[in-house]
């Protein structure tokens, strides 16, 4: 079994009116591609925010590459290997592709950002005659590229994604899946938070199943996709 | 910035908070509004007998004269608290309406020799009139635009009057003086903030109203579900241009003498934004309690000298204090919605600093 | 069929490109009808189009034979076409129950209610759309359904005989687009014409009459849901092939 990359343990997080996350629990092996499913309200952008330290657990612990990050902030978070795609793209919408993209890169210091610029297009060759196109005018799927690309930028070693099929065209999900499996058959893990069950359970090795802020099961993807309770709650057949 | 006006039901204990708090306004406001007319009234004896009583006389004379000026900064607060607060266009030249009506008084009583009963009713009107027409092009603009625009507006059209002579040029103009009528101005003055503030009262429960706050709330959102933005940012606009230059054609009269410095004030500007502010944007009675405590510190502490520097940073202070620790106002914590807590503070921290 | 609503080569740019290239299309009296089509392909800018939010540059929209393009968007509504928006644009500072009271105080002229009036229609709308537990919360402590939920109220509070929906079950995963599926029917049921754009297909085939496909600002394909998802060109610059297998397997 290979090593665990991400630890957390009886994590509990909130905004003011009672905690979202009920002592969650979670392991994370280098390389996995693993999916967070569950419905709206449960959480999951919750976790995602903590991982990612926009928000301070109240209660356990975050152990990512050996070290306990819990309640850091999230700039740390980043220079020890997480970059958070948020929920919505969350571009800088008046800057070029290009810039965004650099900007992902920004706690690095080395030369190699050009590079890295080359190797985002290479994942996602749409975007190669629109680096200078300014990012809001780009359609919801070239912006889901870009977010993606700006994650990868600052060489994560584990890749959060929240939701990247939302709003986009069946095909354009597709293409977005395809590449975070490629991204991650490169060496690094991915945490995939996806509405689109089906689609999610597809692309990962193992899933959780966030219910009411705790992990109510987790497993392969293929257990999860033949569980009955899974099909009856989240793919609705 | 603000709270939702048409809120819901308070609890037991807020209720009956209520209750006393209001009890309590309403003796305040009869105490404000017959003491000057006992005091008027022994100015008027003192008059007979300036010997014996010429120091209560001067005082008496300036407790009338800072409620007076208190009366009218609570109907500019609550003037501006109709476009600002509650259709959230953060207007930055209000004092233009405020000079027009007083210039408009101060042109026709002076150089038309109208009286100054049939001069005041068209303060308004004129102020309305122009908001109506800068609104057009001006609320098109959204955010700091628009201040920018309305602040430039306000000063541009007090440089304008003073260079036409009809006006009375850079002299100013002076109204004929009406005597002993220090307790006449303060009615007036008062029910012009009665008025402003009835007015508003009547706006939030108003189809107007709701349709006010949906703009400040999206301006997309409320044009697709049937409101005519465009008419209803006007309307705002006029209404409190309205009520604005009612207190400047009052204060014409009152000061009996006027020119650009002293009807438009570009501190006016800020210090009503910030009263309302203060006191909670976009509510009923925030603007009142902010211009009330805000005028009232800004004339104790104005004596000059130093205290006038202290007065300043304080000011400053408070509203920075205020902005990063109450943004709804501190009429939030009446009526049972909201407590000053630590929590609430804190919360209110997170929300507003993300 | 007659139609309660014409699009006739409705054009529109933006600086020099093409949005929207000659889309015509008729709505009729009581359907559902989808609008897909990938990312950028003029969907919502139709629907800007439609309900008042841009101006043509070209075509002819008409409700119930009445030329509305050019009109500005709250006498469209006020003539019956109420619409939501992809990106929810809630009151924040309101609660759900004026949220909704909002629609039915403006709105169409069937609705334009007197306040207290168009609070009680607020309450019908939230039990239509299953929010009435939560009429009196404000909008920030709502879940993303719910938030597309109160969208759907609102623009139902217009009372409109023409209701636009973009991508209200973006976000819900499949046992939420079921229960949102129930509303839309309901809704339905009420006399409504329905346009809905949508990239979730189990709505679709779940709901739509019809279905017309937009590829770059130009109408490619149109027919019953079936059809429509077994189109090759549809497939291709749509759907994808994983997709159709999907389907198919």
């Amino acid at each position: 079994m290979a090593e665990v990359l991400l630890e957390v343990r009886g994590l509990t997080a909130g905004y003011g009116a009672g905690p979202v996350l009920q002592g969650v629990d979670l392991d994370f092996r280098a390389g996995e591609l693993l999916a967070l499913i569950g419905a709206n309200g449960a959480g999951k952008s919750t976790l995602l925010g903590v991982l990612s330290g926009l928000l301070r657990p109240s209660a356990g612990s975050l152990v990512f590459a050996g070290r306990d990050l819990t309640g850091a902030r999230p700039e740390r978070m980043v220079r020890a290997g997480m970059a958070h795609v948020p929920q919505g793209r969350r571009l800088f919408a008046s800057l070029s592709v290009r810039q965004n993209l650099v900007l992902g890169a920004y706690l690095r210091r080395d030369r190699e950002v050009q590079s890295d610029i080359a190797r985002v297009v290479a994942y996602f060759p749409t975007l190669g005659d629109k680096l200078q196109r300014v990012a809001g005018t780009l359609s919801g799927g070239e912006q889901q590229m870009v977010a993606i690309g700006r994650g990868l930028m600052g060489r994560p070693k584990l890749l959060m994604i929240d939701e990247p099929s939302l709003g986009l065209a069946p095909k354009v999900v597709e293409t977005v899946i395809e590449v975070c499996q490629s991204i991650n058959r490169d060496g690094v893990s991915v945490l995939l938070v996806e509405q689109d069950v089906v689609v999610a359970l597809e692309a990962a090795d193992r899933g959780y199943v966030l219910e009411n802020g705790r992990i109510a099961l987790s497993g392969t993807a293929r257990e999860l996709q033949d569980d009955p309770a899974v099909r009856k709650a989240y793919l609705g057949v | 910035m603000a709270r939702p006006a048409f809120s819901t039901q308070p609890s037991r204990a807020g209720r009956r908070l209520r209750r006393a708090i209001l009890v309590a306004f309403l003796v305040v406001v009869a105490v404000v509004l017959v003491l000057p007319l006992t005091l008027t009234q022994q100015a008027a004896d003192a008059n007979l007998d300036p010997t014996t009583l010429g120091i209560d006389f001067a005082m008496n004379k300036s407790i009338v004269r800072t409620e007076t000026t208190i009366a009218m900064f609570v109907a500019l607060a609550a003037a501006w608290n109709l476009i600002g607060g509650l259709t959230g266009y953060a207007a930055f030249g209000n004092v233009a309406f405020f000079g027009l009506g007083a210039y408009t008084v101060g042109y026709l009583t002076d150089k038309l020799h109208l009286s100054f009963a049939l001069a005041l009713p068209l303060a308004p009107v004129v102020a309305a009139a122009f908001a109506g027409l800068i609104g057009l092009p001006l609320l098109r603009l959204r955010g700091h635009y628009f201040a920018i625009a309305t602040l430039g507006t306000g000063i541009a059209v007090g440089e304008v009057i003073k260079n036409l002579d009809v006006f009375g040029g850079a002299t100013g103009l002076f109204p004929p003086i009406l005597r002993h009528a220090d307790a006449l101005f303060f009615y007036l003055m008062a029910a012009n903030a009665g008025l402003a503030v009835l007015v508003t009262w009547l706006v939030l429960r108003s189809r107007f109203g709701y349709g006010l706050i949906a703009i400040r709330e999206n301006e997309e959102a409320a044009s697709v579900l049937g409101v005519n933005t465009t008419a209803y940012k006007v309307g705002a606009f006029a209404l409190a241009a309205a009520l604005t230059g009612l207190a400047g054609g009052i204060f014409a009269q009152w000061a009996s003498f006027i020119d650009q410095e002293s009807v438009f004030p570009i501190q006016y500007n800020v210090e009503m934004i910030l009263m309302a502010i203060i006191g909670g944007a976009g509510t009923l009675f925030g603007p009142v309690a902010g211009a009330i405590v805000l005028e009232w510190l800004i004339l104790e502490l104005a004596g000059g000298g130093a205290s006038a520097v202290y007065a300043q940073i304080g000011l400053g202070l408070l509203l920075a204090v205020t902005v990063i620790f109450v943004p709804r106002g501190v009429v939030d914590f009446f009526g049972g919605s909201s407590r000053l807590t630590l929590g609430y503070l804190r919360r209110t921290l997170r929300e507003t600093s993300v | 069929m007659t139609g309660v609503l014409e699009l006739e080569s409705v054009t529109k740019r933006f600086g020099g490109v093409a949005a929207l290239t000659d889309v015509s299309f008729s709505v009729g009296e009581g359907e559902i009808l989808g609008l897909i089509g990938p990312n950028g392909a003029g969907k919502t800018t139709l629907l800007n189009c439609i309900s008042g939010v841009y101006r043509l540059d070209a075509g002819k929209i008409s409700l119930q034979g009445r030329r509305i393009d050019g009109l500005p968007p709250h006498q469209v509504a006020r003539l019956g076409i109420g619409r939501t928006f992809q990106v929810v644009k809630p009151f924040a500072s309101m609660t759900v129950r004026e949220n909704a009271a909002v629609g039915a105080l403006f709105g169409s002229a069937q609705a334009h209610m007197a306040p207290k009036a168009a609070f009680a229609w607020a309450d019908e709308v939230l039990e239509m759309v299953g929010l009435a537990p939560k009429a009196r919360l404000t909008v920030g402590s709502l879940t993303i359904p719910d938030r597309k939920r109160l969208e759907v109220a609102r623009a139902l509070a217009t009372k409109p005989r023409l209701l636009l929906l973009d991508e209200v079950m973006a976000g819900l995963n499949p046992v939420e687009v079921d229960e949102a599926l129930e509303m839309v029917r309901r809704v339905h049921a009420g006399g409504i014409t329905i346009v809905l754009i949508e990239h979730v297909m189990r709505v679709v085939v779940g709901v739509c009459d019809r279905v017309i496909v937009l590829h770059m600002g130009q109408f490619l394909a149109e027919g019953t849901p079936d059809e429509v998802l077994q189109d090759r060109r549809v497939v291709e610059a749509y759907l994808g092939e994983k997709y159709a297998a999907r389907r198919h397997g």
